[in-house]
């Protein structure tokens, strides 16, 4: 069953990030809000991690963290709303937030 | 068929209800009859620790709560083995009985389940 | 598709508005939401004794005017609110506390209400942490 995850923390301050992509399976898809966008910055070392994801995982960051943190989504990085958000939550079988 | 729900446990026992709350969630899970799993992940691993004296800083003790985790059919428990090799817990003998999987196991478990809460 | 939606932050954790710009997404997209269930620290949200200054976002407001809206069935944990002082009239009542704080639209309930809304959605979708 493929599972989108979604992250809030920051990945800088514990296991949470490092965790979660570990545990990523070969369909899943990350999506990040809040200040776990801040991995998604050019030569962070998390952003390296997210680039090396096998690339079959999808992943998505939500627009409004992207632009209140003036982070602009490059790459693999596919920026959504809210009605996004909701769509990627009916496409996946199931959503593991790691609260 | 009921839903089956993992639920994974990611603090540490004395630091807030945290570790007690998600717990909770498990027991009434069990208590419902729900197929329920755990898995202890990353600090939740500290909450199978042996020989911790949580009354010395007025806490109640977890251990009743996590033992009765069987009696309320709640018996799929899960550990990450990375997250005790991280903490020094790999060779300890842990306070319930559960299965020790490494990340591949791991993702396989999260996967098999239809629903999954991180807390 | 049946959405079930838990909140499990305080509401001035960004996950709080988070949680009710999706709920209010998900209903505009054609959705259905069988149940909030609030716990663990978003029990804060139900309550109505909040006075955040005038130019901050009122979350607890918020999901009070979204839930009568749409008359959705929104629980909050009875054991979890108790624990951080948020009491509907007959738990002050009941434990001498001056004051009551949490009101209509919300109802105090237990975690089988979570496993239930669970079970009976077609999606579990949590909300907590910043």
């Amino acid at each position: 069953m493929a599972t989108l995850h979604l992250l809030s923390h920051s990945p800088f301050g514990d296991s949470r990030f490092a965790s979660c992509l570990a545990l990523l399976g070969r369909n899943d898809a990350l999506l990040l809000t809040g200040d776990a966008v801040h991995a998604l910055r050019a030569g962070s070392t998390p952003w390296e991690s997210v680039q090396q994801l096998p690339e079959g995982i999808a992943v998505f960051a939500l627009d409004e963290d992207l632009a209140a943190r003036g982070i602009a989504p490059s790459g693999r990085v596919q920026p959504v709303n809210y009605p996004g958000f909701v769509e990627l939550c009916c496409r996946y079988e199931k959503v593991n937030s790691w609260l | 068929m009921a839903k089956s729900l993992l639920l994974v446990s990611r603090q540490a026992p004395w630091s807030g209800p945290g570790a007690r709350e998600a717990l909770d969630i498990a027991l009434a899970g069990g208590a419902f009859d729900l197929p329920i799993g755990m898995l202890f992940l990353d600090d939740g691993v500290f909450q199978l620790a042996p020989t911790q004296y949580p009354e010395a800083i007025q806490q109640k003790d977890l251990t009743a709560n996590l033992q009765a985790l069987p009696l309320f059919g709640v018996d799929s428990l899960y550990v990450a083995q990375r997250s005790l090799d991280e903490r020094g817990l790999a060779d300890t003998t842990l306070d319930l009985p559960v299965q020790c999987l490494d990340d591949a196991a791991l993702r396989d478990l999260i996967d098999r389940y239809d629903l999954v809460i991180t807390l | 598709m049946k959405f079930a939606i838990a909140l499990f932050s305080a509401p001035h954790a960004p996950s709080s508005r988070r949680a009710l710009r999706f709920a209010e997404a998900a209903l505009a997209s054609g959705h259905e939401i069988v149940r909030l269930f609030f716990y663990q620290d978003a029990v804060h949200n139900a309550s109505n004794a909040a006075v955040p200054p005038q130019d901050e976002l009122n979350l607890p407001a918020e999901w009070g005017v979204f839930v009568r809206h749409h008359r959705l069935d929104a629980v909050v944990c009875i054991a979890a609110a108790l624990r951080r002082g948020v009491l509907n009239e007959e738990e002050a009542r009941r434990y001498g506390r001056p004051s009551a704080n949490l009101g209509e639209p919300w109802d105090l309930s237990g975690l089988g209400q979570l496993h239930e809304a669970a079970q009976m959605a077609d999606r579990l979708v949590c909300f907590g942490g910043p």
